[in-house]
C-alpha cells in the first residue's frame, strides 16, 4: 500500500493496484462519524459501441448503462437496499456521461458495507421478468424528466450542439429504445465494463486504512476474474459545426429558458492538459458570468437575467462545451448583450484584479471540497478516470496566468460554434 | 459517538451559539431570524433577505459587495426563506476558509463576521429607507421566483397539496409570499417593516469552526452594534387539528407524468416524547428505499420511479409523493392507502422495524459531519423550546416499541389527496 501526503491541506491519501487490477483508494478522515465509499466504472451513456480486444463489437440501445445501474440493486436473495438498511447505511448510484457509481454512506458496520457493496456490483443477477418489470420504472422516470424544464433545456443545447457523438443522447435513453433491452444485451455490457480493471474503488471517512485495504485484498482475492484486454471505444466522427443553431421547445414556463452553449474543436489531450483547461474555463467563466462580475450585474439591472443565471464547463471524451443561461424575458436580447459584452472583453482582455479575485474564489471552493466526504469520493474518482489527480487543482491553479485565460476567452468563444436552447410556452 | 456541545451566551440582544471543532477546513455561520407567519407580512419577510444582499453602507454596489466575498477566498453568502411551524425563517449562511489553509494577512473569521453583520444591519440607504432602485430590482425578482413555482411540477405539486391542506391556517402561505402584495410594498414601508423585524424577531449567530466562543464575542464587540437589550423566543407551536373528511383535489396541467400528493395530519411535533416513534412511523412507512411506498409501489408494482413520504416534526404533517402515469391513479392511491392501513393495524416485519431504526440513527450520526445540518439540528431546540441531543435522540429511536409506532399511527389522519393530471383526460 502506497502513502500519498498533502501536508499543506493535512490529508494522507493511501493507493494500492490489486492483483486483479482494480484501484483502491483510502482516505481517513480523523473526526469524521461517518464513512462514504463509491465503487465506480468508468462506463456511461457515450459508451454504446464497443469492442474488447479480441472480441466481437457491440453496439448497445441508448439509456443501457443506466438501466444496467438499476438493475444491480436486485440479486437473488432480494433488494439491496435492505441489506444496506439492516446494516445502517444509505446506498444509491448515479450513471453520467462517463461513468457509474454505486456507493453508501454509514456510520458504523463499516467492514460489513463496504463487502456489501463489492459483493453486489461484482454479482449481476438479471432474469427476462425482472428486466421487463424495471421498464416500468425507468419509464417514469423518463416521463419525470420530459416535464421538467431545466434538464429539457439543458438536453436541448447538448443535441442542438452535437450530430454524432455519443453525448447527446439521453442518459437514461428512451420508452423505446429502452424496451429494446434484454437480459443478455445487459450481460455484454456488464462483462465488459465491469472488470475489475476498469473500476476504482474509494473509500473516505473514519476509517482505519491497513485493515481496510486487507478486507478488500482478501475479497478480492477470493474471486476470480478472466483476464481481460483493452476496451475500445468506438464514437463517430464529430464535426466541428454545431448541429443547429437553435432549438426550441414548447412547455409550460413562466418566463422562457434560454441557454447558450459553446462547442470546442475535438482534442485528444493528457490528463494534465485536460486539468488545465478545465480549470482556465473555470476562471473564465466565473470572471465573465458569476455574481461579482460586470456582465452579471449588467444584466441583472437590464431585467434580462435572474438569480439563477449560471455556467459550466463539460469535457466528456475527447468533446468539451460551455453552457452559459438561465430564466429570462427576453431570450433573443439576451443573446446578443452577451455576444456583444464577451466580444468586449475578448478585445480589452481580463483585469488582472480579476483574475486574482477569481482565482482565490476557486481555491477557495476547493478547501471546501475537502470538508465532504462526499465531493471528495465523486470528485477525486470522476478526476482519476481521467488520469487527473484531484489534488493537482490547487497547484496548477497557482500556475495559471491572466494571459492563459486572455487567450482562452479568445479560443473558446466563437459565434460560430455556438447553439441555443429555448423553452418557452405556447402562449406568447 | 462524538458529544458536540455548543458553547451560548447572549450579546447585544441576540442568542450566540459557538462550537468550537477543528474537523472542518471552514467556518460556518449561520442567522436565524424568524416571525410569525401572517399574511400581512409574509410578503415583506420574504423580500427583506433579497434587498438586504444587493449591498451595504460600506460596499453600497452590489458588485463591490460580492467582490468582498471573492476576496475572502471565495466566501459563501446565501439566505433561505423557509416555513418552520407558524413561523417563517430567515436563514442567512455564510462559509469561510479557515485562515491556517491560505495565506492571507489577516483573520478571515473576523472579516466574515463584519461582512454578516455588515449585510443584515448595516443596507445600503438612500433618505433614510432602503435604496429604490435595489428594491424594485428585487421585488421583480422575487415575482419571478413566485411564479417559476409552477416550473418543477413535483415540488408545485407539494405545495399546492400544503396549500389545500391548511387552507385555513397561516401555513398555507408560501415562505416567499404573494404576487398581490408586492406592488404596494415601498422603499420606505419596507425598510420599516425590516426595523420593526430586526427590533422584535427572535436572532440566533451560530458560528461552527476552530474558533471559541470569547474570540467570537470579541469579534463581535468589533462589529455589531447595541441593536437591542433583549432577544425574544420561539413561543408560538401549531395547534393539532384534526382532519374532518378528505379533500380531493385535482388540477389539469400540460404534463406527461401524473404527481399524485398526499397531505396527513400526525398529532405529533418535535417537543413531544413521541417524536422518536413519529420518526420511526414516517421510516417505516416511505423515508427510505427499504420503505413500504418505495417497496410496494415501485419495486412490486412498476408505477413510479419516485414513492415516499415526509415528516415535517415542526407543523405535524405528513407528506406522501410519488409521480405515475395518468391511468394509474387509482391503483397508485389504493396501494398507498393500504400501507396506511398496514401501519394502523401495526403489520410490518421486526426487519421493517430494525432497518428503520439503523437508518435513522445512521442520518443522525451523519449531521454531525456537516457543520450547517448541526447546526440546523441544535436550532430546532431553540424553535421548539424542546432540548434534546443527538445522542439522546438516537437513544429514543432505539428505545421506540411497535406499540409506540402503533400509538402514534392512530392519530395519524389522511387529510387532503392532490393529483396533478394531464390537461385531457387520457
Amino acid at each position: 500500500m502506497e502513502r500519498i501526503p498533502y501536508e499543506h491541506l493535512q490529508e494522507t491519501l493511501y493507493h494500492e493496484k490489486l492483483d486483479n487490477g482494480l484501484h483502491v483508494y483510502l482516505l481517513p478522515k480523523p473526526g469524521f462519524q461517518k464513512t462514504y465509499a463509491t465503487f465506480a466504472t468508468e462506463y456511461g451513456s457515450i459508451d454504446n459501441r464497443f469492442q474488447v480486444e479480441g472480441g466481437p463489437e457491440h453496439r448497445v440501445p441508448d439509456g443501457i448503462a443506466h438501466f444496467l445501474e438499476h438493475k444491480m440493486f436486485e440479486e437473488p436473495e432480494g433488494d439491496v437496499f435492505a441489506t444496506f438498511a439492516a446494516q445502517g447505511a444509505s446506498s444509491n448510484a448515479y450513471t453520467s456521461f462517463d461513468r457509474t457509481v454505486y456507493l453508501f454512506s454509514a456510520t458504523a458496520n463499516i467492514a460489513e458495507n463496504v463487502t456489501t457493496l463489492i459483493n453486489f456490483v461484482q454479482n449481476p443477477y438479471f432474469t427476462d421478468e425482472n428486466v421487463e418489470k424495471e421498464k416500468g420504472i425507468i419509464g417514469q422516470e423518463i416521463n419525470m424528466y420530459r416535464d421538467n424544464p431545466d434538464w429539457r433545456s439543458y438536453f436541448g443545447l447538448i443535441e442542438a450542439l452535437y450530430h454524432n457523438h455519443p453525448v447527446h443522447i439521453d442518459i437514461a435513453g428512451t420508452i423505446d429504445s429502452i424496451a429494446q433491452i434484454t437480459k443478455e444485451t445487459l450481460y455484454d455490457c456488464y462483462h465488459t465494463f465491469y472488470h475489475p480493471t476498469n473500476m476504482i474503488l474509494f473509500v473516505v471517512g473514519g476509517i482505519e486504512p491497513e485493515p481496510l485495504m486487507e478486507l478488500i485484498r482478501s475479497n478480492q482475492a477470493g474471486k476470480t476474474f478472466a483476464p481481460q484486454g483493452e476496451i475500445r471505444r468506438f464514437f463517430e466522427q464529430e464535426p466541428e459545426q454545431v448541429k443547429e443553431k437553435e432549438r426550441l421547445i414548447r412547455l409550460p414556463v413562466s418566463l422562457p429558458k434560454c441557454l447558450v452553449g459553446f462547442k470546442e474543436p475535438p482534442q485528444e489531450l493528457d490528463g494534465a492538459a485536460l486539468l488545465r483547461r478545465e480549470l482556465e474555463m473555470k476562471l473564465v467563466l466565473d470572471m465573465l458570468f458569476s455574481q461579482s462580475s460586470a456582465i452579471y450585474q449588467k444584466l441583472y439591472d437590464e431585467g434580462l437575467i435572474s438569480d439563477n443565471f449560471g455556467h459550466e464547463y463539460n469535457q466528456i471524451g475527447n468533446q468539451a462545451f460551455s453552457v452559459v443561461g438561465g430564466d429570462t424575458k427576453d431570450p433573443e436580447r439576451l443573446m446578443s448583450r452577451l455576444r456583444e459584452e464577451v466580444e468586449a472583453v475578448q478585445t480589452s482582455g481580463f483585469e488582472p484584479a480579476a483574475f486574482e479575485r477569481s482565482r482565490k474564489k476557486r481555491v477557495g471552493a476547493f478547501l471546501r471540497t475537502l470538508n465532504s466526504p462526499e465531493s471528495m469520493a465523486n470528485e477525486f474518482t470522476k478526476y482519476k478516470f481521467r488520469g487527473v489527480d484531484l489534488f493537482d487543482i490547487l497547484p496548477v491553479y497557482e500556475s495559471l496566468t491572466v494571459n492563459d485565460v486572455n487567450r482562452r476567452i479568445k479560443d473558446h468563444f466563437n459565434w460560430n460554434r455556438m447553439a441555443a436552447s429555448i423553452v418557452r410556452s405556447d402562449r406568447p | 459517538m462524538k458529544e458536540t456541545s455548543f458553547e451560548r451566551t447572549e450579546f447585544h440582544g441576540i442568542r450566540v451559539h459557538v462550537l468550537p471543532t477543528d474537523q472542518f477546513k471552514t467556518f460556518a455561520l449561520s442567522v436565524y431570524i424568524g416571525a410569525p407567519l401572517a399574511e400581512s407580512t409574509v410578503t415583506n419577510a420574504a423580500l427583506t433577505p433579497f434587498v438586504l444582499r444587493r449591498g451595504t453602507e460600506k460596499l453600497p454596489e452590489t458588485k463591490q459587495f460580492r467582490e468582498k466575498l471573492d476576496e475572502l477566498y471565495g466566501a459563501g453568502f446565501g439566505f433561505d426563506i423557509y416555513k418552520r411551524g407558524d413561523y417563517q425563517m430567515v436563514q442567512f449562511r455564510m462559509d469561510i476558509v479557515n485562515d491556517q489553509f491560505v495565506s492571507s494577512a489577516g483573520s478571515l473569521l473576523q472579516d466574515g463576521i463584519a461582512f454578516l453583520a455588515d449585510a443584515i444591519l448595516n443596507p445600503a440607504l438612500e433618505q433614510g429607507a432602503f435604496r429604490a432602485k435595489y428594491v424594485q430590482s428585487e421585488k421583480d425578482t422575487l415575482r419571478k421566483r413566485i411564479e417559476s413555482i409552477v416550473n418543477d411540477k413535483i415540488k408545485y405539486a407539494a405545495e399546492r397539496c400544503i396549500e389545500e391542506m391548511c387552507r385555513n391556517e397561516p401555513y398555507r402561505l408560501h415562505p416567499l409570499g404573494k404576487i398581490e402584495h408586492l406592488e404596494q410594498i415601498t422603499p420606505q414601508s419596507l425598510y420599516d417593516y425590516y426595523r420593526q423585524w430586526l427590533a422584535s424577531a427572535p436572532i440566533d449567530l451560530y458560528v461552527v469552526g476552530n474558533t471559541t466562543l470569547q474570540e467570537v464575542l470579541q469579534l463581535l464587540e468589533r462589529s455589531l452594534p447595541q441593536l437591542r437589550s433583549a432577544n425574544a423566543s420561539y413561543t408560538s407551536r401549531p395547534a393539532p387539528i384534526r382532519a374532518a373528511e378528505v379533500n380531493t383535489v385535482i388540477e389539469r396541467f400540460d404534463v406527461t407524468q401524473g404527481k399524485l400528493n398526499m397531505g396527513l395530519r400526525i398529532p405529533v411535533t418535535y417537543g413531544d416524547d413521541a417524536y422518536a416513534a413519529a420518526l420511526m412511523y414516517n421510516g417505516i412507512l416511505g423515508g427510505y428505499p427499504h420503505s413500504k411506498l418505495f417497496t410496494n409501489v415501485r419495486e412490486k408494482a412498476s408505477l413510479a420511479y419516485y414513492a415516499s413520504s415526509r415528516y415535517d416534526g415542526h407543523k405535524g404533517i405528513m407528506t406522501i409523493q410519488s409521480g405515475i402515469e395518468i391511468q394509474n391513479y387509482e391503483k397508485a392511491v389504493d396501494i398507498i392507502r393500504r400501507q396506511l392501513d398496514d401501519m394502523s393495524s401495526g403489520v410490518y416485519s421486526d426487519s421493517e422495524l430494525s432497518q428503520t431504526k439503523a437508518m435513522i440513527v445512521n442520518h443522525l450520526r451523519e449531521l454531525q459531519d456537516s457543520a450547517f445540518e448541526t447546526i440546523s439540528f441544535d436550532f430546532n431546540a431553540i424553535l421548539s423550546g424542546k432540548e434534546r441531543t443527538v445522542p439522546e435522540l438516537i437513544a429514543a429511536v432505539e428505545a421506540v416499541t411497535p406499540e409506540q409506532i402503533k400509538a402514534v399511527a392512530g392519530g395519524v389522519q389522511l387529510d387532503t389527496i392532490y393529483f396533478l393530471t394531464a390537461a385531457k383526460g387520457e
